[in-house]
């Protein structure tokens, strides 16, 4: 949008610009290099590209020995379930906030929108114990659907939020058309609404998707070694104080790039979630 | 009458998941640990709503705990330092961007994903590829601070001293008075602005998306400077988005817990320790210590300061409600 033809100051936006990249850079360049190289030969700066190597062994390291193969697993079971979860849910509650009038509606709405403003501490520390009385502690699946089932009520407030705001925006004339054709409200929600909403839905999917991927206090708090996430593999070998930069290195690059790539697919949706959240 | 009834029981059969899960998850929990806030408890024998044999009332006991306790209130001060300096840098940060990618025309595309991109990356990895650059052996910093003869630099200037090297342990201090800022919390912040300023840089793209031409085309043919336009056309344009984005970052400020775990875990000692990472090691650092209750105490503390200061914004998420 280069208004008028100063030519000077178009060379400090875009010096200025470059300057930040850079520094925005920086730390995606360290962490690719860090990752791709053996350790040797970072030792004297990830920079140095005289007689650079490139080896896959951080990865096979920071897969098998590490044990951040298993983790990513967990991460993807925990990921899946709890958006697939989430957005059952939030859907059909969406679905009522927006068409159906019911006593407590304003009240489950208020709680639910408060969700996005209270802390996740509020609910963290009884959690643990609330485990255990409920049996999800231990077992093979049952901590998983503990995390899930903690995921989707943590999840509901921007769900309803979010694919409420699309559902809101199909036109009545099409739901009362339905209706004087005698569908019920669930024909009603599955054939016009859902359709019509499934943009919403696939943004909110998305944000939700990261939201839970990258997700370390809950995963921290409430699971054991067998099923913790990626995030929680990573805090831990970082805080481990051993220098296994290459490993680490290899162990972000794992946990940066699922979410990333959901991103680049599907941006624009990504986007436009994020400004049904409150950004208008 | 009798067809709104109709009406009521399926509404509710598509709100009973949503309410199971919520009151199960969310809800009990929320109230046991205002409950159990009054307390004494620990992990590995907790207060249960169930068992009257749990119940070792403490009455206000957590929470006198907690505000007498020097700790804590090193706490509260880093987590102030975090309020002040992390929405600042990120709102400054993300706003000069969306200006300045929204001047240029070739390239914008390319800018602005640069910016974006890291609001995907957990602050996990996100603190973890910040520890590498602020490795002293082979970090880009050090390097490039030693590329102009500045690394380990000493500045000794009475209650200020910096020091660049040591960027997770000891980075340097400002004494003021009764207080002592650490500069080591500067170290979590910077991953943190790295990560999110993404987010204000998309909500003021969309913002000045929105301004019209002519008002600035009015402006240029006034003869008024690129940056006269900035400041007195375009930044008062963008006082929503603004609000909206200071808002988020605050609330993310307060609550801060994953980049500070990863980056120093709060270290040296207590020099970066944030209110969320206290609470999480008078609770679970040690199942068996008694001192549950008071991490349930600065929960509620927590909460409801955020409650108190976010309810604003909280009201204009609520106006938006579907009729």
């Amino acid at each position: 949008m280069s208004r008028r033809g100063d030519i000077g100051a178009m060379w400090w936006i875009y010096g200025l610009l470059a300057v930040l990249s850079l520094l925005w850079l920086v730390p995606v360049a360290t962490v690719v290099m860090s990752a791709l190289r053996p350790l040797g030969e970072i030792r004297d700066g990830w920079w140095n590209l005289a007689g650079a190597t490139f080896t896959i062994d951080n990865f096979l390291g920071a897969w098998n020995e590490a044990d951040l193969g298993s983790k990513t697993v967990n991460s993807f079971i925990i990921t899946g379930f709890s958006v697939a979860s989430t957005i059952s849910i939030g859907a059909l509650a969406s679905y009522a906030f927006v068409r159906l009038r019911f006593r407590g509606r304003g009240l489950i709405y208020f709680l639910l929108i408060s969700t996005m403003i209270v802390p996740v501490q509020i609910i963290l520390i009884p959690l643990l114990p609330w485990f255990r009385t409920l049996g999800f502690a231990e077992g093979s699946w049952q901590p998983f659907l503990g995390m899930v089932l903690v995921h989707s009520a943590f999840g509901l407030g921007w769900a309803v939020f979010m694919m409420g705001s699309f559902m809101a925006a199909v036109p009545t004339e099409l739901t009362e058309a339905g209706q004087i054709d005698g569908a019920g409200h669930f024909d009603i929600f599955r054939r016009i609404i859902l359709p019509l909403a499934l943009p919403g839905i696939v943004s909110f999917a998305i944000i939700d998707f990261v939201f839970v991927w990258n997700d370390l206090l809950l995963g921290l708090t409430l699971l054991d070694a067998d099923h913790a996430p990626l995030t929680v593999g990573i805090a831990n070998l970082q805080s481990a104080h051993l220098a296994q930069q290459d490993v680490i290195s290899a162990g972000a690059l794992l946990a940066i790039l699922p979410p990333l790539a959901l991103f680049v697919a599907l941006n624009r949706y990504y986007v436009r979630g994020l400004f049904s959240g409150g950004v208008k | 009458m009798h067809e709104r009834e109709a009406g009521w029981r399926s509404a509710y059969l598509f709100i009973l998941p949503a309410l199971l899960v919520f009151a199960l998850f969310y809800l009990w929990p929320a109230v046991n640990t205002i409950i159990s806030s009054f307390f004494t408890w620990s992990i590995l024998a907790p207060w249960q709503a169930h068992d009257p044999d749990t119940w070792r009332f403490a009455g206000l006991g957590n929470y006198a705990a907690v505000l007498a306790d020097g700790r804590f209130w090193n706490a509260a001060l880093n987590t102030l330092i975090w309020l002040v300096v992390f929405p600042l840098l990120a709102t400054f940060l993300s706003l000069l961007i969306a200006l300045l990618v929204w001047e240029i025309g070739r390239g914008a595309r390319f800018f602005r994903t640069v910016f974006v991109l890291p609001m995907t990356v957990s602050l996990t990895a996100a603190g973890v590829l910040w520890v590498l650059v602020f490795n002293p052996q082979f970090g880009v910093l050090s390097a490039a601070l030693g590329a102009i003869g500045l690394d380990g630099a000493q500045l000794d200037a009475g209650p200020l001293q910096v020091r660049l090297s040591d960027w997770l342990s000891n980075p340097g201090s400002l004494a003021l008075g009764p207080v002592t800022i650490e500069f080591v919390n500067l170290s979590a912040i910077l991953p943190a602005v790295w990560a999110l300023t993404g987010f204000g840089v998309i909500s003021f793209t969309a913002g000045l998306t929105s301004i019209s031409p002519e008002l600035i085309e009015a402006a240029t043919v006034e003869g008024a400077s690129r940056y006269r336009i900035a400041r007195d056309v375009v930044i008062p344009q963008l006082r929503g988005a603004m609000v909206i984005v200071a808002v988020v970052f605050v609330i993310y400020a307060l609550r801060t817990f994953d980049v500070v775990w990863v980056t120093t875990q709060g270290g040296p000692g207590t020099d970066s320790e944030v209110v969320a990472v206290l609470l999480w090691r008078k609770a679970l650092a040690f199942f068996d210590t008694p001192s549950a209750g008071q991490a349930t105490a600065i929960a509620v503390l927590l909460s409801a300061v955020m409650v108190v200061g976010a309810y604003p914004y909280l009201r204009s998420l609520l106006r938006d409600r579907p009729e």
